[in-house]
């Protein structure tokens, strides 16, 4: 056989990422061509790319619909693993990633020109991404977080002259450098201990001998693996920003460029989790793993309900003393990470799907919080909550819009972020960890007092007249957000369907839960 | 029509309020026309469930609609009225109505306030026919954000506090209620998966199933993580307090009272109507549908903690208010002072007991809203509400005095008004209980019979009789449309109180059945 064949089939189940890098190739040469003249251009290709992109998505998740697990039997290359739960999170990049790049190009406070590296960056901090939620190869794993990671320091930094831009990059590069090293310190323990760097491998064993199981190790020696897992898990949980490994965010995202804040506490987050469930799952929950390994599953989802807890709760404190906004969502961020760690720290496949379906809910009413955030950088020059004042009666759409993402974010009903609550919560109570829940609910009453202080200064102040500023293209994404929060909080089947649909795909059974 | 009547009432608010949305904010007629037909339309239709179409000689549901809503966690659009949510429903689609009009005086950004207002008529209609505990839930949440709003906005002087005092009480309380309904939503999968092919007829979510199933004792936990006990306490003790609590909050009981003065005297007059004439009542209404009979053991165990409870919330309420200057406040504490009766009256588990409590949920709010239209009316003249700085109005405004007279006779349970046979009822039912300690508990709670009478009439006394203020000599007597928002009320005060049939005969059988229900 032509030893170039099997690349050459494995190229099609790629086919995403091949035209995403391509796409990103083509924006950083026509950008060069362009001279930094009129950078939209480039945004607009970028634009056509992740459209298209979407499209060879969506037909990647019907295909996979033909398998009865939702996922390819085999890895493509012995690397990339092509599942649904992989494509639904590639799905929501691609989304997010839309979003994000009709903020650039309409952010009215950013260069029209020059600028054009910004989308290469972003196309970068994607491929990253997307290589990173679909392997269960430690190494690409690693390769994937670290292109993301690159991508996301140097965006970070993007406004050169901007003091707070450059601080932003500096301590991202230093936090994420470090905790590189201690996930990477942690990989190679795993390696060392079990001799795969493949997460499949790593759950279940090796058939001919040649790697040893995680569940064998634990018999023999537990307190190395035990390290190991932490170590991973504190690089995950840096990513996701779980305290104590928060310590960066509020910085970063204030100080980098509204529509990178967007992409980091949306984009990059999720990625996080995406790959911390698979890595949870692949060594704990898939079918065929050992008995001797469910106990150890209990003592680690012990220990990732105690950090959701905290999180959730400092992160919710953090951000009632915050009079900044953009700091305000960065800290709502960190107690959002908290309720999402719930569903992994329950270690059922059904918690799984809560997480993932949080995650979605996540997506969709933090890019429309971040883009009103970037709607009133705009119209008044300023980010403080209290430059809000009376601002909703001269913009009653975005500012309604607006609501209805405070209400999802605190967790009320009809929106999508209460379900998402609902099916956490639920998973929760299941899964015998009803102090959290309780923990968690109370947490949504510490949240509605700084979500609300939005509310208060755009609507509890009086009318002022002044002519309004239109930018009608952020105001009708967002829109368009808020009608998404509402529609999926009324009607989530399908969204249900297709978070249910991860965890199977990624061999996890599905326990005979009472939901 | 019949068919979907329920929905219709329900959401023909909702598509006012799409409606008010739609017309520019400059046509402010056509904004309160709108409001008014859509707040009509409901009024109507109740009126015609009310004396034509329902059947008070069973104790089933009726006007159900069912239809499968969210697959993933089986909820259902379910809805459906039986005797005790009825009246509510009625009351309910009156207070809004009467909202409408009760607003002309509101200058500020109309359009937005009718709007909020048809919103939050959505949400309470909305509690009162669900039976669907995830339905349910919805709406409950559903009130909270136009009533914040509402008060927030369109409030007085410190309204920001007022308002995020109220929907953070509330929604401390409903959180914590959401955690028992996803416990009992649990257990009630591990139930029906367990029954097998019998327990098909079931669904997890419904309320009138969960009450059948706890009846049947079956309703324990035994299917949660710890087989129906946690942390030493029962499953269904856990369940009680969170579902009580939330409630609570809401009616509101003392201690967790403390934002009602406070949302009351910042509110606009008919918000705080609204608020008292109904918003109260979701909290009895809550208790009595979807809170005792779901856990009736712990019911059994902890009657008499809330029986006292309610007392201390009679006795308590009704002396604050008779320390108050402030003539909102009062009328608001009076308020914490009667929804005390609801309280130990369900604790009583005798039907004389359920159906004072049932009728003094109504009465309330038919005297609470004459109250707050009366606080209402002299605050648009004075701009204060400082009961020492009136004296002699009734020389200036008879009319106002006559109605208002009325009114505080209704509050302060006057025999032949309609405050004084759910009251007397409500003790009587309690002293008739056969659980021990009741009796010493009705002699404590006619003291507050007495401080209430008391704190009504010195302030009678100061606002209306002595010396005329020379300030308040130009009055103006109440006008055509302020005396046309209070009179319902005051028909309907009269009217109970000489011939309450017209609610007890409606809620009789369900009552009965709620107290067998509960093994009383």
């Amino acid at each position: 056989m032509n030893p170039v064949s099997p690349y050459l089939a494995g190229l099609r189940y790629v086919a995403p990422e091949v035209l995403l890098t391509l796409v990103a190739l083509a924006a950083l040469v026509w950008d060069l061509v362009l001279r930094g003249r009129d950078s939209r251009k480039v945004g607009y290709l970028t634009l056509g790319g992740l459209l298209a992109t979407g499209w060879l998505l969506v037909q990647q998740w019907r295909d996979l619909g033909a398998s009865s697990t939702g996922a390819l039997g085999t890895t493509v290359l012995g690397m990339v693993t092509i599942d649904r739960f992989g494509t639904f999170f590639k799905l929501f990049t691609v989304g997010a990633l839309l979003v994000v790049t009709l903020f650039v190009l309409f952010d009215r406070r950013e260069k029209k020109h020059g600028i054009g590296e910004y989308y290469f960056l972003l196309l970068g901090a994607a491929i990253g991404i997307f290589f990173m939620v679909s392997t269960n190869n430690l190494l690409l794993l690693m390769l994937g977080l670290e292109l993301l990671s690159l991508a996301s320091y140097s965006l970070a930094g993007f406004h050169k002259g901007d003091k707070r831009s450059g601080e932003a990059a500096l301590k991202y590069i230093v936090f994420g450098g470090l905790s590189a090293g201690v996930m990477l310190y942690g990989i190679s323990l795993l390696y060392g201990l079990t001799g795969t760097i493949d997460l499949g491998v790593m759950g279940r064993g090796s058939a001919d001998g040649s790697a040893v199981g995680l569940a064998a190790q634990f018999a023999l020696s537990p307190v190395p693996i035990a390290i190991a897992i932490v170590l991973v898990l504190a690089g995950f949980a840096y990513k996701v920003s779980v305290v104590p490994f928060h310590f960066w965010t509020p910085d970063v995202y204030e100080g980098a460029p509204t529509p990178v804040t967007t992409f980091l506490a949306v984009a990059s987050k999720a990625a996080g989790f995406a790959a911390l469930l698979r890595f949870m799952g692949a060594l704990f929950l898939v079918e065929g793993v050992d008995a001797a390994v469910a106990a150890y599953a209990d003592r680690i989802g012990l220990l990732l309900a105690i950090l959701a807890a905290v999180t959730m709760t400092l992160g919710n404190l953090s951000a009632l003393r915050q009079s900044n906004l953009k700091r305000l969502l960065a800290y709502s961020s960190i107690a959002h990470a908290g309720y999402a760690l719930m569903g992994v720290a329950v270690m059922t496949s059904a918690g799984f799907s809560a997480a993932i379906f949080y995650l979605a809910a996540y997506y969709l009413m933090n890019l429309g919080a971040f883009g009103f955030l970037l709607y009133f950088e705009g119209v008044t020059g300023s980010e403080d909550v209290d430059a809000l004042k009376g601002l909703g009666w001269r913009y009653p759409l975005v500012s309604c819009a607006m609501v209805v993402m405070l209400v999802s974010l605190t967790g009320l009903p009809p929106t999508v972020g209460f379900y998402g609550k609902l099916l956490l919560f639920y998973e929760g109570v299941e899964a015998g960890y009803a102090w959290l829940v309780v923990i968690a609910a109370l947490n949504s009453v510490v949240s509605l007092f700084y979500y609300f202080r939005v509310a208060k200064a755009l609507f509890l102040t009086d009318v002022e007249e002044k002519p309004a500023l239109a930018q009608p293209v952020l105001a009708s994404v967002i829109a368009v957000l808020a009608v998404f929060t509402i529609v999926t909080g009324l009607f989530n089947a399908p969204l249900e369907a297709w978070s249910d649909a991860g965890p199977a795909s990624l061999g996890i059974p599905s326990a005979t839960g009472s939901r | 029509m019949t068919d979907h009547l329920l929905s219709w009432i329900t959401f023909i608010p909702l598509i006012g309020m799409g409606a008010i949305v739609l017309v520019p904010r400059t046509n402010v007629a056509l904004v309160k026309t709108l409001a008014l037909i859509a707040t009509g339309i409901p009024l109507l239709l109740a009126t015609w469930l009310y004396f034509d179409l329902f059947d008070k000689n069973t104790a089933a549901l009726q006007f159900e609609e069912r239809v499968d809503w969210i697959a993933g966690i089986q909820a259902q659009y379910f809805v459906g009225i039986d005797g005790l949510s009825l009246s509510l429903v009625w009351l309910t689609t009156l207070l809004l109505f009467i909202g409408v009009p009760a607003s002309f005086g509101i200058e500020k950004a109309q359009k937005s306030y009718y709007a909020l207002l048809l919103l939050l008529e959505v949400g309470i209609l909305g509690v009162f026919v669900s039976q669907d505990y995830f339905l349910f839930y919805v709406f409950w949440e559903v009130m909270l954000l136009p009533m914040y709003f509402l008060i927030g906005i369109w409030g007085g002087p410190r309204r920001e506090y007022a308002a995020i005092k109220f929907f953070l009480y509330t929604l401390a309380g409903s959180v914590l209620m959401l955690v028992a309904i996803v416990a009992l939503r649990i257990d009630m999968g591990g139930i029906i998966a367990a029954a097998g092919p019998s327990g098909a007829q079931y669904s997890p979510f419904s309320i009138p199933d969960m009450v059948t199933l706890a009846q049947a004792g079956q309703l324990t936990g035994a299917h949660l993580p710890g087989g129906g006990e946690l942390l030493g306490m029962a499953f269904t003790t856990w369940v009680f307090w969170f579902l009580f609590v939330g409630f609570a909050i809401k009616v509101p009981i003392v201690p967790f009272h403390t934002w009602l003065p406070d949302a009351h005297v910042e509110a606009p007059t008919p918000i705080s109507v609204i608020l008292a004439g109904i918003l109260l009542k979701l909290g009895g209404y809550g208790m009595i549908r979807a809170c005792f009979p779901i856990v009736p053991s712990a019911f059994h165990q902890f009657a008499y903690v809330l029986a006292v409870i309610g007392v201390v919330s009679i006795v308590y309420g009704a002396y604050v208010a008779l320390g108050q200057t402030d003539f909102k406040r009062m009328v608001a504490y009076s308020s914490v002072s009667h929804m005390g009766y609801v309280l130990l009256g369900l604790a009583a588990l005798t039907e004389w007991g359920a159906t004072g409590a049932a009728l003094q949920m109504f009465n309330h709010g038919t005297s609470s809203a004459v109250l707050f239209l009366v606080v209402g009316v002299i605050y648009d003249r004075a701009h204060h509400r400082d009961l020492n700085g009136f004296g002699g109005l009734a020389q200036v405004m008879p009319k106002y005095w006559a109605l208002t007279t009325l009114g505080f006779f209704a509050a302060l349970g006057l025999p032949g008004l309609a405050g004084f046979v759910s009251e007397a009822m409500t003790l009587l039912g309690a002293y008739e209980s056969a659980q021990p300690g009741f009796k010493l508990l009705v002699l404590i709670s006619v003291l507050g019979i007495v401080i209430t009478a008391g704190f009504l009439l010195y302030a009678m006394q100061r606002v209306f009789l002595g010396q005329l203020n020379p300030k308040y000599a130009s009055y103006g007597d109440m006008t055509t449309r302020e005396v046309f928002c209070q009179a319902p009320f005051l028909f309907l005060c009269v009217a109970l109180g000489i011939f309450p049939f017209f609610l007890t005969g409606w809620m009789k059988v369900s009552i009965a059945h709620w107290v067998t229900t509960m093994g009383g």
